[in-house]
Protein backbone atom coordinates (compact mmCIF):
# COMPACT_ATOMS: atom_id res chain seq x y z
CA UNK A 1 0.00 0.00 0.00
CA UNK A 2 1.85 3.31 -1.23
CA UNK A 3 1.69 6.04 1.45
CA UNK A 4 -1.20 8.89 0.41
CA UNK A 5 0.54 12.50 0.47
CA UNK A 6 -1.43 14.94 2.92
CA UNK A 7 -3.23 17.84 0.72
CA UNK A 8 -1.51 20.50 1.30
CA UNK A 9 2.31 18.70 0.47
CA UNK A 10 0.37 17.23 -2.89
CA UNK A 11 -0.87 20.72 -3.51
CA UNK A 12 2.90 22.10 -2.98
CA UNK A 13 4.29 19.73 -5.08
CA UNK A 14 1.59 20.38 -8.21
CA UNK A 15 2.16 24.33 -7.73
CA UNK A 16 6.05 23.09 -7.55
CA UNK A 17 5.36 21.75 -10.91
CA UNK A 18 3.19 24.22 -12.53
CA UNK A 19 5.59 26.78 -11.37
CA UNK A 20 8.79 24.75 -12.95
CA UNK A 21 6.66 23.72 -16.22
CA UNK A 22 5.78 21.01 -17.73
CA UNK A 23 5.52 19.36 -21.06
CA UNK A 24 5.34 21.27 -24.43
CA UNK A 25 3.51 23.97 -22.87
CA UNK A 26 -0.05 23.69 -24.48
CA UNK A 27 -1.45 23.47 -20.94
CA UNK A 28 -0.65 25.43 -17.71
CA UNK A 29 -1.88 25.84 -14.25
CA UNK A 30 -0.71 28.43 -11.08
CA UNK A 31 -2.55 29.56 -7.96
CA UNK A 32 -4.83 32.26 -8.12
CA UNK A 33 -4.22 33.58 -5.13
CA UNK A 34 -1.06 33.20 -3.81
CA UNK A 35 -1.79 34.74 -0.14
CA UNK A 36 -4.26 31.81 0.40
CA UNK A 37 -2.20 29.26 2.46
CA UNK A 38 -5.08 26.73 2.10
CA UNK A 39 -4.42 27.16 -2.04
CA UNK A 40 -7.67 26.56 -2.94
CA UNK A 41 -8.50 28.72 -6.15
CA UNK A 42 -6.22 27.86 -9.06
CA UNK A 43 -6.27 29.01 -12.54
CA UNK A 44 -5.44 27.27 -15.77
CA UNK A 45 -4.91 27.40 -19.59
CA UNK A 46 -5.17 25.19 -22.54
CA UNK A 47 -3.81 25.78 -25.91
CA UNK A 48 -6.18 24.25 -28.44
CA UNK A 49 -4.89 21.81 -30.43
CA UNK A 50 -4.36 21.61 -33.83
CA UNK A 51 -6.40 20.83 -36.60
CA UNK A 52 -9.45 21.50 -35.07
CA UNK A 53 -11.39 24.27 -34.49
CA UNK A 54 -9.96 25.12 -31.34
CA UNK A 55 -6.52 25.47 -32.86
CA UNK A 56 -4.18 28.25 -31.31
CA UNK A 57 -7.32 29.16 -29.09
CA UNK A 58 -6.41 30.49 -25.22
CA UNK A 59 -8.71 28.72 -23.37
CA UNK A 60 -8.67 30.27 -19.38
CA UNK A 61 -10.08 27.87 -16.61
CA UNK A 62 -10.64 28.48 -13.45
CA UNK A 63 -9.96 25.51 -11.07
CA UNK A 64 -11.22 25.13 -7.35
CA UNK A 65 -9.74 22.72 -5.28
CA UNK A 66 -11.72 22.68 -1.65
CA UNK A 67 -10.44 20.85 1.69
CA UNK A 68 -11.52 17.75 0.71
CA UNK A 69 -8.99 17.48 -2.45
CA UNK A 70 -7.63 15.21 -3.50
CA UNK A 71 -9.79 12.43 -2.06
CA UNK A 72 -12.63 14.25 -3.90
CA UNK A 73 -12.23 16.09 -7.65
CA UNK A 74 -11.82 19.91 -8.40
CA UNK A 75 -14.69 21.98 -9.95
CA UNK A 76 -13.88 23.49 -12.92
CA UNK A 77 -15.17 26.18 -15.10
CA UNK A 78 -13.99 27.87 -18.61
CA UNK A 79 -13.79 31.63 -18.37
CA UNK A 80 -13.34 31.71 -22.12
CA UNK A 81 -16.51 31.03 -23.87
CA UNK A 82 -16.17 27.21 -25.12
CA UNK A 83 -18.58 24.92 -26.66
CA UNK A 84 -17.71 21.15 -25.72
CA UNK A 85 -20.03 18.34 -24.71
CA UNK A 86 -18.81 18.51 -20.76
CA UNK A 87 -19.67 22.39 -20.88
CA UNK A 88 -22.29 23.51 -18.94
CA UNK A 89 -23.12 27.02 -21.33
CA UNK A 90 -24.50 28.45 -18.78
CA UNK A 91 -21.87 28.91 -16.46
CA UNK A 92 -18.87 27.32 -18.21
CA UNK A 93 -19.08 24.81 -15.73
CA UNK A 94 -17.43 21.03 -16.70
CA UNK A 95 -20.09 18.55 -16.02
CA UNK A 96 -18.81 15.68 -14.05
CA UNK A 97 -21.49 13.80 -15.52
CA UNK A 98 -20.09 14.20 -18.79
CA UNK A 99 -16.39 13.99 -18.33
CA UNK A 100 -15.70 10.80 -16.68
CA UNK A 101 -12.56 11.47 -14.94
CA UNK A 102 -13.71 14.00 -13.12
CA UNK A 103 -17.24 11.73 -12.12
CA UNK A 104 -14.51 8.65 -11.38
CA UNK A 105 -12.34 10.69 -9.95
CA UNK A 106 -8.85 9.33 -8.56
CA UNK A 107 -7.03 10.82 -5.80
CA UNK A 108 -3.90 9.95 -8.28
CA UNK A 109 -5.22 12.17 -11.11
CA UNK A 110 -3.79 15.78 -11.13
CA UNK A 111 -4.32 19.03 -12.72
CA UNK A 112 -1.91 18.37 -14.99
CA UNK A 113 -3.53 15.58 -16.09
CA UNK A 114 -6.90 16.43 -15.78
CA UNK A 115 -5.77 20.18 -18.24
CA UNK A 116 -4.40 17.00 -20.28
CA UNK A 117 -7.47 15.57 -20.48
CA UNK A 118 -10.01 18.48 -21.56
CA UNK A 119 -7.36 19.37 -24.10
CA UNK A 120 -7.74 15.99 -25.80
CA UNK A 121 -11.68 15.89 -25.60
CA UNK A 122 -11.35 18.85 -28.09
CA UNK A 123 -9.97 17.03 -30.41
CA UNK A 124 -13.05 13.99 -29.88
CA UNK A 125 -15.45 13.77 -32.93
CA UNK A 126 -18.28 15.49 -30.91
CA UNK A 127 -16.25 18.30 -30.40
CA UNK A 128 -12.89 19.12 -32.69
CA UNK A 129 -15.75 20.70 -35.45
CA UNK A 130 -18.30 21.71 -33.11
CA UNK A 131 -19.29 25.73 -33.96
CA UNK A 132 -17.74 27.88 -31.54
CA UNK A 133 -18.47 31.77 -30.42
CA UNK A 134 -15.99 34.31 -31.24
CA UNK A 135 -12.33 33.95 -29.88
CA UNK A 136 -12.09 35.80 -26.64
CA UNK A 137 -15.48 36.20 -24.94
CA UNK A 138 -15.56 35.20 -21.44
CA UNK A 139 -18.37 33.34 -19.90
CA UNK B 1 -4.77 2.85 19.97
CA UNK B 2 -8.11 1.83 18.05
CA UNK B 3 -7.51 -1.01 15.30
CA UNK B 4 -7.37 1.40 12.54
CA UNK B 5 -4.39 2.88 14.34
CA UNK B 6 -3.03 0.11 15.02
CA UNK B 7 -2.64 -1.46 11.75
CA UNK B 8 -0.94 1.98 10.59
CA UNK B 9 1.68 1.46 13.33
CA UNK B 10 1.94 -2.30 12.22
CA UNK B 11 2.63 -0.76 8.51
CA UNK B 12 4.91 2.22 10.18
CA UNK B 13 8.81 1.67 9.61
CA UNK B 14 10.53 1.27 12.99
CA UNK B 15 12.64 4.13 12.23
CA UNK B 16 9.71 6.12 12.03
CA UNK B 17 7.74 4.62 14.89
CA UNK B 18 11.32 5.10 17.29
CA UNK B 19 11.96 8.72 16.02
CA UNK B 20 8.51 9.41 17.20
CA UNK B 21 9.07 7.89 20.73
CA UNK B 22 12.10 10.02 21.31
CA UNK B 23 10.33 13.25 20.07
CA UNK B 24 7.23 12.71 22.67
CA UNK B 25 9.44 11.40 25.22
CA UNK B 26 12.01 14.20 25.58
CA UNK B 27 11.20 16.93 23.51
CA UNK B 28 13.65 19.32 22.28
CA UNK B 29 13.76 23.05 24.11
CA UNK B 30 10.94 25.06 21.92
CA UNK B 31 9.64 22.37 19.74
CA UNK B 32 6.74 20.18 20.04
CA UNK B 33 5.92 17.65 17.54
CA UNK B 34 2.97 15.42 17.56
CA UNK B 35 1.97 12.73 15.07
CA UNK B 36 -1.92 13.09 13.66
CA UNK B 37 -4.14 10.31 14.69
CA UNK B 38 -5.26 9.59 11.43
CA UNK B 39 -2.32 9.52 9.68
CA UNK B 40 1.24 8.60 11.58
CA UNK B 41 3.29 9.94 8.97
CA UNK B 42 1.78 13.53 9.48
CA UNK B 43 2.90 16.00 12.60
CA UNK B 44 1.43 18.79 13.99
CA UNK B 45 4.37 20.91 15.14
CA UNK B 46 4.98 24.04 17.23
CA UNK B 47 8.27 26.16 17.46
CA UNK B 48 8.65 28.87 19.83
CA UNK B 49 10.09 31.47 18.37
CA UNK B 50 13.70 31.88 19.57
CA UNK B 51 15.18 34.58 22.24
CA UNK B 52 16.83 37.67 21.20
CA UNK B 53 15.11 37.06 17.63
CA UNK B 54 12.07 39.06 16.45
CA UNK B 55 9.94 35.91 16.64
CA UNK B 56 10.23 35.96 20.38
CA UNK B 57 7.12 35.70 21.71
CA UNK B 58 5.85 34.04 18.99
CA UNK B 59 4.19 30.44 18.57
CA UNK B 60 4.47 29.10 14.81
CA UNK B 61 2.83 26.37 13.98
CA UNK B 62 3.64 24.10 11.05
CA UNK B 63 2.64 20.84 9.19
CA UNK B 64 5.29 17.97 8.48
CA UNK B 65 5.10 14.82 6.08
CA UNK B 66 6.93 11.74 6.03
CA UNK B 67 6.97 10.89 2.56
CA UNK B 68 7.24 6.85 1.57
CA UNK B 69 10.87 6.52 1.17
CA UNK B 70 11.78 8.74 4.46
CA UNK B 71 14.67 8.84 5.29
CA UNK B 72 15.98 8.35 1.48
CA UNK B 73 14.39 11.35 0.90
CA UNK B 74 13.50 14.37 3.33
CA UNK B 75 10.47 15.03 5.42
CA UNK B 76 8.13 17.38 4.05
CA UNK B 77 7.74 20.67 6.08
CA UNK B 78 5.99 24.32 6.02
CA UNK B 79 4.76 27.10 8.59
CA UNK B 80 1.18 26.99 8.84
CA UNK B 81 1.50 30.39 10.46
CA UNK B 82 2.05 33.56 8.76
CA UNK B 83 5.53 34.99 8.95
CA UNK B 84 7.44 37.63 8.14
CA UNK B 85 11.19 35.89 7.18
CA UNK B 86 13.13 36.10 4.15
CA UNK B 87 13.68 32.50 3.66
CA UNK B 88 10.06 31.59 4.12
CA UNK B 89 7.11 32.06 1.65
CA UNK B 90 4.00 33.36 1.43
CA UNK B 91 2.83 29.47 1.45
CA UNK B 92 4.74 28.49 5.05
CA UNK B 93 7.72 27.08 2.16
CA UNK B 94 11.01 27.20 3.74
CA UNK B 95 14.65 27.44 1.61
CA UNK B 96 17.14 25.22 3.86
CA UNK B 97 19.35 22.95 2.09
CA UNK B 98 18.88 20.16 4.32
CA UNK B 99 14.86 20.08 3.11
CA UNK B 100 16.47 19.80 -0.43
CA UNK B 101 19.71 18.54 -1.63
CA UNK B 102 22.20 18.34 1.65
CA UNK B 103 19.58 16.00 3.43
CA UNK B 104 21.03 13.31 4.73
CA UNK B 105 19.18 9.55 6.20
CA UNK B 106 21.37 10.29 9.13
CA UNK B 107 19.29 13.34 9.82
CA UNK B 108 16.26 13.16 11.98
CA UNK B 109 12.90 15.28 12.37
CA UNK B 110 14.79 16.58 15.64
CA UNK B 111 17.43 17.84 13.65
CA UNK B 112 15.14 19.29 11.29
CA UNK B 113 13.53 21.02 13.48
CA UNK B 114 15.80 22.33 15.65
CA UNK B 115 17.49 23.54 12.11
CA UNK B 116 14.54 25.51 11.62
CA UNK B 117 14.61 27.27 14.90
CA UNK B 118 17.74 28.30 13.92
CA UNK B 119 16.83 29.46 10.55
CA UNK B 120 14.49 32.54 13.05
CA UNK B 121 17.53 33.25 14.57
CA UNK B 122 19.54 33.66 11.35
CA UNK B 123 17.77 34.49 8.50
CA UNK B 124 19.94 34.45 5.49
CA UNK B 125 18.37 37.21 3.19
CA UNK B 126 21.73 36.36 0.61
CA UNK B 127 19.22 32.94 -0.21
CA UNK B 128 16.37 34.45 -0.38
CA UNK B 129 12.41 32.60 -0.99
CA UNK B 130 10.34 35.70 -0.64
CA UNK B 131 12.35 38.17 -2.45
CA UNK B 132 11.08 41.21 -1.29
CA UNK B 133 11.30 40.50 2.62
CA UNK B 134 14.95 39.45 1.43
CA UNK B 135 15.22 43.27 -0.63
CA UNK B 136 13.83 44.52 2.81
CA UNK B 137 15.98 42.55 4.90
CA UNK B 138 19.05 44.09 2.70
CA UNK B 139 18.14 47.35 2.28
CA UNK B 140 17.14 48.14 5.85
CA UNK B 141 17.60 45.88 8.55
CA UNK B 142 16.41 47.36 11.47
CA UNK B 143 13.11 48.23 9.65
CA UNK B 144 12.83 44.66 8.60
CA UNK B 145 13.31 43.43 11.69
CA UNK B 146 10.32 45.59 13.06
CA UNK B 147 7.59 43.81 10.66
CA UNK B 148 8.71 41.03 11.29
CA UNK B 149 8.21 41.94 15.15
CA UNK B 150 4.98 43.05 13.84
CA UNK B 151 3.62 39.99 12.51
CA UNK B 152 4.36 37.51 15.43
CA UNK B 153 2.76 39.82 17.69
CA UNK B 154 -0.61 39.81 15.29
CA UNK B 155 -0.08 35.99 13.50
CA UNK B 156 1.74 34.17 15.88
CA UNK B 157 -0.14 33.88 19.40
CA UNK B 158 -1.17 30.46 19.58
Amino acid sequence: MSVPVPRSFRLLEELDRGEKGFGDGTVSYGMEDPDDIHMRNWTGTIIGPANTVHDQRIYSLKIHCDLSYPEQAPKLWFKSRVNMGCVDQRDGRIDPTKFPMLGNWKREYTLEQLLTEIRRDMSSPLNRKAPQPPEGTMF
Amino acid sequence: MNPDQAAQAAQLPRRIIKETQKLLSEPAPGISASPSEENLRYFNVMILGPQQSPYEGGVFKLELFLPEDYPMAPPKVRFLTKIYHPNIDKLGRICLDILKDKWSPALQIRTVLLSIQALLSAPNPDDPLAEHVAKHWKENEKEAIATARQWTAMHAQG
